[in-house]
């Protein structure tokens, strides 16, 4: 009896598996193409674009972008929620700002549970910079200087409800100081306001500072991310600056996503395909001549990075009104 | 420098870099001349085939595209009324009146000439004096760009010719349609009707499609335009005999060039506002300042010219400080980066051969789009020879495409019927257009600069107004500011029957 249902099982389980195999075998037929939230030429973009390149060696097929840019975002999120889940429409989203859009925004047409994770690729985190000639040689002395003086220092960012934004009230909550933030049109703008001193500090993308900061243009006092970034060893993170554990979910994260409902099988071959992009040396090597921060996720640690951020950003998202 | 240059030159005289500038120059010429395409476009998508290209070619040939389609927008522009590219705006208030007047050839050949020398003394600006220059692009904070923005508004004054208080309404409807959109600060939604695509504010080439391409195609409909006999069509005369005509123009070339450089150098102003701002001081400065706007040479000139210097300009804070000014050199720092250069001194010390081969790349592409530009104009021109009925469904199919491709959003193609609406009555009512486009492109700067003024002086109003008559920029500014509204009135006074109808 036992011995029965054993086989029954078994066999039903190797029924299951070859089914699977065929399946996965099939997929994909055809290029796939990947729904980039932002415009052509942008760092998004150009990251989506870098990861088509060497894609076609480990999914059999060509990854095809299409941008579907506007609203921060909003534009592109909504067509991946609203798009077919027959495997060949895929998204390149972006964390947290999907997120910020969701939930600062109202009539938005997709809730977080119409994605279901694939992978992260990227993880680059927010940096607090100050010009080369500035009187704040430490995080410790400018977070002294503004806790002296509420609201007075300038510190300029992408914004506003960036995840620039994000990131520094979550530290202004957390280290109890506070300082006047500027939104400019993005990093780069803010980078430069720095470089000229029409601002005390800012907050851009660390990928955006790192050669200021590597040319001695600009000093970086803190990273706000859990590990030192690789690109600039030698700035402390947050948590080594000051001392104090900050929550830092302002970091821009770039992972793939599906539409929900996707077949398991597909999802496994694009969640296999786009792990072996990140470890292709070829691959890795583009990405480190350009600079750019690889911290891939799979599928389920993705998953859990997102219900955490969620939960994180919900809890700050009023601070940005 | 010298030993740099010859370095440089090595590295370009490749067949594979020779061969990506032309390329990138042809592709440049097309995307240019087409609405909707737009430079930024054309670099993005190319940059994935240099990273297999040596440095030296793959350079090369983005800013073949780069310098091309920032010229080639003048094509469409006078030929068909409608600017491939926002730059081309103030190009097509003098290109079109003379292509109609049957001198398309000249028009042609004059905003080629002037692009290519304009774009080429940028160049040499870039390679001479990139250091001190660069030091500009750091100094200008808020307070600085608001003014600046304020000066080019008092532009929309030299772009009404004949038609004051139209042109003033038509720049304000540009200002009030420039608040759609997210607010700077606080990145509240203002009247977006609730749509995404309206989130980002009103799409800039998207309106420029619908605000050119609809009330031509409407009025060839209606027969209200007619062709015109080209008397220099068919080369009776060769375009390259114009040259010399730009030649003669030096003051205005060099006053031109000089502004679209210092604009290039101002990141994140743009090639639209470099046109504008020369447009206006050539007018200023002419003898025969009633001919603009009705087709006078140096009004093309001025343009194009300023808008190709821009280029040059744009790149002097990218190579010497890795600040991106625009869309474009933001795409082409990733360029940089993927072949391992990294802006900043060492580009012009340890990557001498690279860096300098680029340079000379560019001054090769300014004049490289010349030969290509005419050939393509040439062929181009004949499009007014096409009967109405035929030309007018194409132009309109090509407005759809060109409104829909930028986004791939059918939504952009409603927004450009409505534009193109308004552009119509426009026409009708005789209003002029131009200051509309100044209005739309200036009063983003000009508010998100305002509010990021106050908010750096935590909204103290006082503190703004007192920075505004102490940083040295600002007060040279507001003289330009003055002078510019001074002789607004006095020539209304003078002549009011020429600045109001």
């Amino acid at each position: 009896m036992f011995a029965a249902i054993k086989s029954i099982v078994l066999g039903a389980a190797m029924a299951v598996a070859s089914t699977t195999f065929a399946f996965a075998e099939d997929y994909p037929k055809k290029p796939v193409s990947m729904i980039v939230a932002y415009s052509p030429g942008g760092g998004t973009d150009t990251a989506a674009r870098i990861i088509a390149n060497y894609m076609d060696k480990h999914l059999g097929q060509r990854l095809i972008i299409r941008n579907k840019p506007g609203a921060g975002g909003q534009v592109g999120f909504s067509a991946l929620a609203l798009a077919k889940n027959d495997g060949y429409t895929i998204g390149f989203i972006n964390i947290p700002s999907i997120f910020l859009v969701k939930m600062l925004r109202d009539d938005v047409p997709f809730e977080m549970s119409d994605f279901e994770p694939i992978g992260n690729i990227q993880l680059d985190p927010v940096v607090l910079t100050v010009p080369a000639d500035s009187p704040y040689q430490t995080f410790a002395e400018f977070a002294e200087a503004a806790k002296a003086n509420p609201d007075g220092l300038t510190v300029g960012g992408d914004g506003p409800q960036s995840n620039n934004q994000l990131q520094l009230v979550v530290a202004e909550d957390t280290l109890g100081l506070y300082v006047n933030f500027v939104p400019f049109n993005g990093s780069g703008p803010a980078i430069t306001a720095t470089l000229g001193n029409q601002v005390d500090a800012s907050v851009p993308s660390a990928s955006s500072a790192s050669s200021q900061v590597k040319e001695g243009r600009l000093r970086a006092l803190a990273v706000f991310a859990d590990a030192r970034y690789p690109y600039l060893p030698d700035v402390p993170t947050i948590a080594e600056a000051s001392g104090v554990k900050v929550q830092n979910i302002g970091a821009s994260m770039r992972g793939v996503a599906v539409p929900k409902g996707m077949a398991p099988e597909q999802k496994a071959v694009l969640e296999e395909a786009f792990g072996n992009v990140v470890n292709d040396p070829d691959f890795v090597a583009h990405i480190e001549r350009l600079g750019l921060p690889l911290t891939y996720m799979n599928a389920a640690e993705f998953g859990n990075y997102l219900s955490s951020a969620e939960a994180g950003i919900s809890k700050y998202v009023d601070l940005l009104k | 420098m010298i030993e740099n240059l010859l370095l440089g030159l090595n590295a370009l005289m490749t067949p594979m870099a020779l061969f990506a500038v032309t390329i990138g120059v042809i592709g440049g010429v097309v995307i240019g001349s087409l609405p909707g395409l737009t430079s930024t476009m054309g670099v993005a998508l190319l940059v994935p085939l240099t990273f297999s290209m040596p440095p030296e070619a793959g350079l090369a040939m983005l800013g073949g595209i780069y310098l091309a389609s920032t010229y080639s927008g003048s094509i469409s522009a006078i030929i068909l009324n409608i600017p491939g590219t926002p730059a081309a705006v103030a190009t097509l208030l003098d290109g079109h009146p003379m292509s109609q007047r049957g001198e398309t050839t000249r028009a042609l050949a004059l905003a080629t000439f002037a692009s290519s020398i304009g774009g080429m003394l940028s160049v040499i600006a870039l390679l001479l004096l990139a250091p001190p220059l660069a030091e500009l692009s750091l100094r200008f904070g808020s307070p600085e760009y608001f003014l600046l923005a304020v000066f080019g508004i008092t532009v929309i004054a030299s772009l009404s010719a004949g038609t004051m208080s139209k042109g003033l309404m038509a720049g304000a409807m540009g200002l009030l349609l420039s608040t759609i959109g997210s607010n700077p600060l606080t990145g509240e939604l203002r009247f977006t009707f609730g749509l995404p695509s309206l989130y980002d504010g009103i799409p800039m080439v998207v309106s420029l499609i619908g605000l050119y391409s609809i009330p031509e195609v409407i009025s060839m409909i209606s027969k209200k335009t007619f062709v015109v006999p080209q008397a220099d069509i068919g080369g009776r005369r060769s375009a390259f005999s114009y040259l010399g005509e730009v030649l003669a123009r030096k003051g205005n070339v060099l006053r031109s060039s000089l502004i679209g450089i210092i604009v290039g150098i101002i990141p994140g102003v743009g090639c639209s506002v470099g046109g504008f701002l020369s447009y206006d001081a050539a007018k200023r400065a002419s003898k025969t300042k009633e001919e603009f706007g009705k087709g006078s040479p140096d009004g093309v000139i001025a343009s194009e010219t300023a808008n190709n210097a821009v280029t040059g300009g744009t790149l002097i804070p990218l190579l010497t400080l890795g600040i991106p000014g625009n869309p474009v050199t933001a795409v082409l720092l990733g360029g940089l980066m993927i072949h391992g250069l990294r802006p900043g001194a060492d580009l012009f010390t340890t990557n001498a051969d690279i860096t300098y081969g680029f340079i000379l790349s560019l001054l090769l592409a300014n004049i490289l789009f010349v030969p290509v530009g005419l050939i393509f104009a040439r062929y181009c021109a004949k499009v007014i020879m096409v009967p109405r009925e035929i030309l007018a469904p194409c132009i309109l199919a090509f407005a759809v495409i060109g409104a829909y491709s930028i986004r791939s959003s059918v939504d952009d193609i409603l927004i450009m019927l409505a534009v193109g609406v308004v552009g119509f009555g426009f026409n009708y009512f005789a209003v002029p257009r131009a200051p509309l486009v100044l209005g739309l492109v200036l009063g983003t700067l000009a508010e998100g600069e305002l509010a990021r003024s106050l908010a750096l002086v935590s909204g103290d109003v006082p503190a703004f107004l007192l920075q505004l008559l102490t940083r040295p920029i600002c007060i040279i500014l507001l003289i330009l500011c003055a002078i510019a509204l001074f002789q607004g009135v006095v020539q209304h006074r003078r002549n009011p029957h020429m600045l109001d109808s």
